[in-house]
């Protein structure tokens, strides 16, 4: 509670921070300052100090799972803000406002990891994608850019009507929004409503973190909206709307377990299939990762395939690993001037610990070892090991997983191996943002503890 | 009598009241064509329509009788059926709002109380709204199809206007509702009857019902708001294309729209049928009688706001554009806010 | 059959009916039509279920303001003339499988539905009526309606970032 009260207020501050302060850098200044403050309100809050009392009338719970994802989902932000906060400024003259928005986003992002009832869910992913909406087209006079924002509107929508329409027909199957008062799947007769409520709120959610089929929307959104924006989209967003996925078929239709199972790892299974194999033919690595994106999504749906311990555990750990290795390499990508894999080629050469960074981002993206990203994909696939049905999914996942390291190399040996021109131009506190980053990267890699020891703190 | 579970003296009753109330709109707005003329005339030291019947009297039916014989023309390229439509809607829009709203205490026939209101409605003075709201399509649709491009901007510029009109309208009369504590249309006007007239609303909403006439003005495209029919900009406005009764409807209905908003003015603000300085519930006399007399005074004050309204016309400019946009949303629509503030803060400190 | 059953079964062809010419209307402007034709057959069902405040917003929000817009954005455009692409035969195709298999899928489930046992009330209901529906929403409900004042807040700042001109 304390995050969303807070950040909502923030995101008010912001907008007006845009009128009162002339200096771009006293935006950001407030932007960053109250991110920490964000991050230690829920950091206390987890430690039990509430800040505001309400009612919740039950629809929202603020669990110890809750609150630690969005103490990470925090703090990625706040790597982000860091890294790439001043990039934003070359989108468009409206800096304080697109603060405001990411604020707004945290607050759907706080909703969607607490919902207990469909009625906040529905708020908090639109809460989440209106202003996404509106960052994707933020570059106005780059017509790529409009295209992207109309097609994720119309796509969008389009999907918050089915899950509109899945969430009213739960409603008139069960008459209730509250997730505890439902108790899906314990009666003898099959729910037929019920069950076709959950198919359309499956494919809704699938489309919200672009599982295949779903995914058509992605790599057109990825590609022309603002590099900035794509890197909060791909990584922080993607991250919270997978753990209000967990959450909504962990709690909601846990009941029915078995109906949907096989059809989640038929959905993981194409959404692997389809992200690495597409992302092997890109020409250029702002499109790389979207489907890149895309096949970590794959890997994500396994968590909600299994369902259990370790899968909680693994969600939490790859949607940390995931972020950061994602959001240090759009920071980097961000300031170079060709995207296509030829514009990094000898970027070693010139920016030596950038080049080390990017290196340890992307390996651990393809999940080498000493890496969280690492760990991340072994929680992951024990987790399905342990769901024990459905032996296929985990070899598959292993094979592409194997296939995803020939386009993640191909960006690395662009960089050490190739001849070229590449140069970023990038400040000393970039550097050691980017250099904490990598080091946060390692460490989980080596002592995954360090987080999960959260979870049941 | 019930059949089909209908109450069917019921329904006779309402059609009763239903035709007459039509039929007065019609007249009323019939007669609002010849006083607007005499009051353009006064108001510029002429005479004005004197030659048909005595003091020009007939001059309406002349007009109307002209406009029916007058050649019915349909331009080829448009859509014929929204054609006709348009003025089919103006005319319906401007007469459905007349359903909600009490025109006098209930009459006693044959014991039976027989109110003279068509529908008392929970949500009344939303109905209201939801009507105005839908009378936008009369100009848009007819505008649109005319297949004219001066035709087509009038209806865009109407359209634009009433909808960025209504909000400061709906604003102004949230304070209203506030101190009502009740959408009902009855119920407003109960609020306001009584001993004198100080428990009109006017006297605690001056700013609110400032709001509400000027948008009224907007809603009716009357002056200083006729930007639809701006003829030195667009000609003829969005009926250009329109002869003969088609035309005629459109007239009509701007005239009833003007009549009934000052019937719902005089509802909201001034009184509705409460008789000025005569307490009702003393006064000695036939029921029937005093629910006459209170349509009566209605009706005189709904007349007095349609006179406002021509005074208006003949005495202010139009507005620019952009001034009207700008009046609306950044002028009304804070002075309206605050007012729904104040008159928030004030019922709350009071009911304490 | 009473007066309340002939009254939705009549509102229901004509919401039916107006949402299928809204598809299959050649001219925008049309479709636009008869969407508003299927909002008021929407609202006359809100009003058989004694939801009147529902009703009338219904008619004041999508009828009169939304649709007002859209008509307006096409008339500007200039869309009344069949601009429609034409699609693929595929893309038809799979558009066609997609949407009969959401049907079949929701026939099936409200087939076996017992609607019996929860009819709604018709006609009686006083929940609709605008002083329980506040009450509710201040109550019980507060939260969430406090909650889209920051969707609404965000997608008003939204508004004037795209809208502005640079």
């Amino acid at each position: 509670m304390n995050a969303l009260i807070i950040s909502a207020i923030l995101g008010v501050i912001m907008m007006f921070s845009g009128i009162l302060l002339k200096q771009k850098s006293g935006v950001r200044g407030i932007a960053i300052g109250g991110l920490v403050l964000v991050l230690l309100s829920n950091v206390l809050e987890m430690n039990g100090t509430h800040f505001f009392n309400v009612n919740l009338h039950g629809m929202m719970e603020f669990d110890h799972f809750s609150l630690l994802f969005v103490s990470v989902i925090i703090g990625a932000m706040l790597f982000y803000f860091i890294l790439s906060a001043r990039d934003m400024e070359k989108v468009g003259g409206y800096y304080a406002e697109y603060f405001a928005l990411l604020f707004f986003i945290l607050c759907g992002i706080v909703l969607v990891t607490s919902f207990k009832s469909l009625l906040i869910l529905f708020l908090g992913i639109e809460i989440i994608s209106i202003p996404l909406y509106i960052l994707t087209g933020s570059d106005k006079r780059n017509l790529k850019s409009n295209e992207a924002s109309l097609k994720y509107l119309l796509t969008g929508s389009f999907s918050t009507g089915l899950m509109l329409m899945g969430i009213a027909l739960i409603y008139g199957a069960t008459g209730t929004f509250d997730v505890a008062k439902m108790k899906l799947g314990l009666s003898e007769q099959p729910e037929l409503l019920a069950i076709a409520g959950m198919l359309l709120l499956l494919f809704s959610m699938s489309f919200k973190v672009s599982a295949a089929p779903f995914h058509f929307w992605t790599p057109d959104v990825y590609d022309g909206a603002p590099t900035v924006f794509t890197a909060f989209m791909a990584t922080i967003v993607k991250a919270a709307v997978f753990i209000g996925f967990i959450r909504l078929f962990g709690d909601t239709f846990g009941g029915m377990a078995p109906k949907w199972q096989f059809w989640v790892a038929v959905l993981a299974a194409a959404t692997l299939f389809i992200g690495n194999i597409t992302a092997v033919f890109q020409q250029s690595v702002k499109r790389m990762l979207a489907y890149s994106s895309i096949a970590q999504a794959g890997f994500m749906l396994l968590a909600l395939f299994a369902m259990n311990q370790d899968a909680r555990e693994g969600i939490l750990l790859y949607s940390v690993a995931y972020s950061l290795a994602t959001i240090g390499i759009f920071a980097v990508l961000g300031r170079m001037n060709d995207y296509t894999f030829e514009g990094f080629n000898g970027l070693a050469r010139r920016q030596p610990l950038v080049a080390a960074v990017l290196t340890i981002c992307l390996l651990s993206l393809a999940g080498i070892p000493l890496t969280a990203g690492f760990l991340a994909k072994f929680y992951m696939l024990k987790a399905a090991m342990a769901a024990g049905t459905q032996f296929w999914l985990v070899i598959f996942a292993v094979l592409m997983a194997a296939v995803s390291v020939y386009y993640y190399f191909r960006v690395i040996q662009a960089m050490y191996f190739k001849e070229g021109e590449a140069n970023v131009t990038v400040s000393a506190g970039f550097k050691t943002a980017l250099v904490v980053l990598a080091a946060l990267i390692i460490v989980l890699g080596v002592a995954p503890e360090l987080i999960l020891y959260w979870l049941y703190f | 009598m019930y059949l089909l579970a209908i109450d069917w003296i019921f329904i006779l009753e309402k059609f009763l009241l239903v035709g007459f109330i039509v039929s007065l709109s019609m007249v009323v707005a019939m007669y609002a064509t010849y006083g607007e003329r005499k009051v353009a005339a006064w108001l510029q030291d002429r005479i004005g329509p004197n030659r048909a019947g005595p003091f020009g009297l007939l001059q309406p039916l002349a007009d109307g009788g002209k406009l029916f014989f007058k050649e019915e023309i349909i331009p080829l390229i448009s859509s014929k059926f929204l054609f006709i439509l348009g003025p089919i809607l103006a005319m319906v829009t401007a007469l459905l709002t007349s359903a909600v709203i009490p025109w006098g205490r209930p009459l006693h026939i044959a014991g039976r109380d027989v109110p003279l209101q068509v529908a008392d409605i929970n949500i009344g003075i939303l109905y209201i709204f939801g009507v105005v709201s839908i009378g936008v399509y009369g100009i848009m649709i007819g505008g649109w199809a005319s297949n004219n491009k001066f035709s087509l901007l009038a209806a865009i510029r109407g359209a634009s206007q009433m909808v960025s009109y209504e909000l400061p309208m709906g604003l102004s009369l949230l304070a209203v509702l506030m101190l009502v504590g009740d959408l009902k249309m009855s119920s407003i006007v109960a609020n306001q009857v009584g001993e004198g007239f100080f428990n009109w609303h006017i006297w605690y909403q001056p700013l609110g019902f400032l709001i509400f006439f000027i948008c009224a003005l907007a809603e009716c495209n009357r002056t200083p708001f006729d930007l639809p029919e701006a003829e030195n900009e667009l000609n003829f406005g969005y009926h250009q294309e329109y002869s003969s009764m088609k035309l005629g409807f459109y007239l009509f209905a701007e005239y009833i729209n003007m009549f009934i908003s000052g019937v719902v003015m005089a509802t909201l603000y001034f009184g509705g049928y409460d008789i000025p300085f005569v307490n009702e519930a003393n006064w000695d006399i036939n029921q029937n009688l005093l629910a006459l007399i209170g349509f009566a005074v209605l009706l005189a004050k709904a007349f007095l706001f349609v006179f406002v309204f021509m005074w208006i016309r003949w005495t202010i400019p139009r507005f620019r554009y952009d001034q009207l946009m700008k009046l609306g949303w950044a002028r009304l629509i804070p002075l309206a806010l605050f007012n729904m503030v104040i008159t928030a803060a004030i019922v709350l400190w009071l009911k304490k | 059959m009473n007066i309340t059953q002939i009254l939705f079964w009549l509102l229901s062809v004509t919401a039916l009916f107006g949402a299928m010419m809204v598809v299959t209307s050649r001219n925008p402007v049309y479709s636009v039509l008869w969407l508003i034709l299927t909002f008021f057959s929407i609202s006359g069902h809100y009003i058989l279920l004694n939801a009147q405040f529902l009703a009338i917003v219904n008619i004041i929000v999508y009828a009169g303001a939304i649709m007002v817009l859209f008509l307006f954005v096409i008339m500007l455009m200039n869309l009344n003339k069949n601009a429609e692409p034409t699609r693929g035969r595929w893309i038809k195709f799979a558009g066609a499988i997609s949407g009969g298999c959401l049907l079949l899928v929701l026939v099936a489930a409200l087939r076996s539905t017992e609607v019996s046992s929860k009819s709604v009330q018709v006609g009686v209901g006083e929940i609709g009526l605008i002083k329980n529906l506040g009450r509710e929403l201040f109550t019980n409900y507060v939260v969430p309606f406090e909650i889209s004042s920051i969707l609404f807040l965000s997608a008003m700042i939204g508004a004037v970032v795209i809208g502005k001109k640079d």
